[in-house]
């Protein structure tokens, strides 16, 4: 026999049985609810032959793997979130039952329902800059047939004032952007940079911004980020969600900074 | 109920896992099984590679040395630092006090002992 365990997915106020009736998780096991506290939990079971400690540690680096479990886990918060505000957890959060899972949403009672009410209503959205700093020669400055060799360390030197000048201005751009998107929206973060292996993204990224806006004002929002990404030069934005609040549900800090 | 969750295309890995995996709630208590942040970095570092046994092939192993993804580099490098900083004080010591022939003890012994257990506690979380 195969010892089982309590994955838990997502904490939220009230919520029916329906909004879990007949909906399964991981290993395709269905969903319950655990109820403490005025908060209630979403969990479902999984196998600690597949989820314990050692187990995950293993399957944590096939990516195969992960990408289903992450994938469950974000479609399990997506439904949910749809029905009421949600503080995600971070994957593979295993309890032993759900007697311990009772337990700690009323150890952490307060601080669960303070992040629920902050991302109440509101949506996390993505914006991300990409900046071309491909150097471009400036027309007419390109090499020659006959280029001195200080003709070519200074055009070299122009060519890497002009690039370093770019991601300047772009440094600047972004900044702006972040602080723009900052002050009109409920709260926001700004997360390192992607990796290019990952995203196979051309260009610069140089802002990933996480913005925390309510679903009443997201129209606004996506307005005002084309609107900024029409202004630019040599750089486009991208928005994406929106998303259950992620980056904004956590327990510490309130998602300020 | 709000349409606010549909989406029309799939969100891109590196967006789903810079959510699933690095942010959400984390709590502390008597939880069997949770993600450490330690081994979040060598998840992540490996995800940045997408193919380990591609990687491992090619040779790559540049995060080992890179402080913000390895403790062991990030410890090597506070004890570089801290070297560094003891190096320059004496340096200045000596400096500011002519040609004597005055030797500047090393600034504290108890802080190298403690840094070399915090590396072996970092080296024994990490296997």
């Amino acid at each position: 026999m195969t010892e089982a365990a309590s994955y838990v997915y997502l904490a939220a106020r009230e919520l029916s049985d329906d909004a879990v009736t007949g909906v399964t998780g991981l290993s395709d096991r269905p969903l319950r609810l655990v109820r403490n506290a005025g908060l209630t939990a979403v969990v479902s079971t999984v196998d600690l032959e597949e989820f314990g400690e050692d187990a995950l540690r293993r399957n944590l680096e096939d990516l195969g793997w992960l990408e289903g479990v992450v994938r469950t886990h974000d479609e399990v918060v997506n439904r949910i979130g749809r029905l009421t505000a949600v503080a995600p957890w971070r994957l593979a959060t295993i309890m032993n039952d759900d007697d311990r899972v009772a337990k700690l949403l009323d150890t952490w009672r307060v601080e669960l329902t303070e992040s629920l009410e902050r991302v109440e209503g509101c949506s996390e959205w993505s914006v991300k800059m990409y900046a071309d700093l491909s150097e471009r020669p400036a027309a007419g400055s390109g090499a020659t047939e006959h280029e001195t060799g200080t003709a070519y360390l200074q055009r070299r030197r122009t060519e890497t004032a002009r690039h370093a000048d770019a991601a300047q201005s772009a440094t600047v751009a972004a900044d702006q952007i972040h602080l723009t998107l900052s002050q009109l929206t409920a709260a926001s973060r700004r997360l390192p940079p992607q990796d290019r292996r990952l995203t196979g993204h051309t260009g610069e990224m140089v802002l990933n911004g996480a913005y925390l806006v309510a679903d009443a004002e997201s129209q606004q929002f996506t307005s005002l980020v084309e609107e900024l990404g029409g202004d630019l030069s040599d750089a486009r934005l991208d928005l994406n969600g929106p998303w259950p609040p992620y980056s904004f549900a956590t327990l510490e800090s309130g998602g300020g900074g | 109920m709000s349409p606010m969750f549909d989406r029309p295309r799939p969100d891109s890995l590196a967006d789903l896992l810079e959510r699933v995996l690095d942010k959400g709630v984390v709590l502390a208590g008597d939880i069997r099984v949770n993600l450490l942040d330690i081994e979040l970095l060598t998840i992540k570092i490996r995800l940045l590679l997408v193919s380990v046994d591609k990687a491992a092939e090619m040779g790559i192993d540049w995060w080992r040395r890179d402080p913000m993804l390895s403790s062991e580099a990030a410890d090597n490098q506070q004890a570089l630092q801290q070297e560094n900083a003891e190096l320059r004080a004496r340096l200045d010591a000596l400096e500011s006090s002519g040609n004597s022939q005055q030797v500047i003890e090393p600034a504290d012994d108890q802080q190298d002992d403690q840094q070399d257990s915090e590396a072996a506690e970092s080296k024994a979380r990490q296997r």
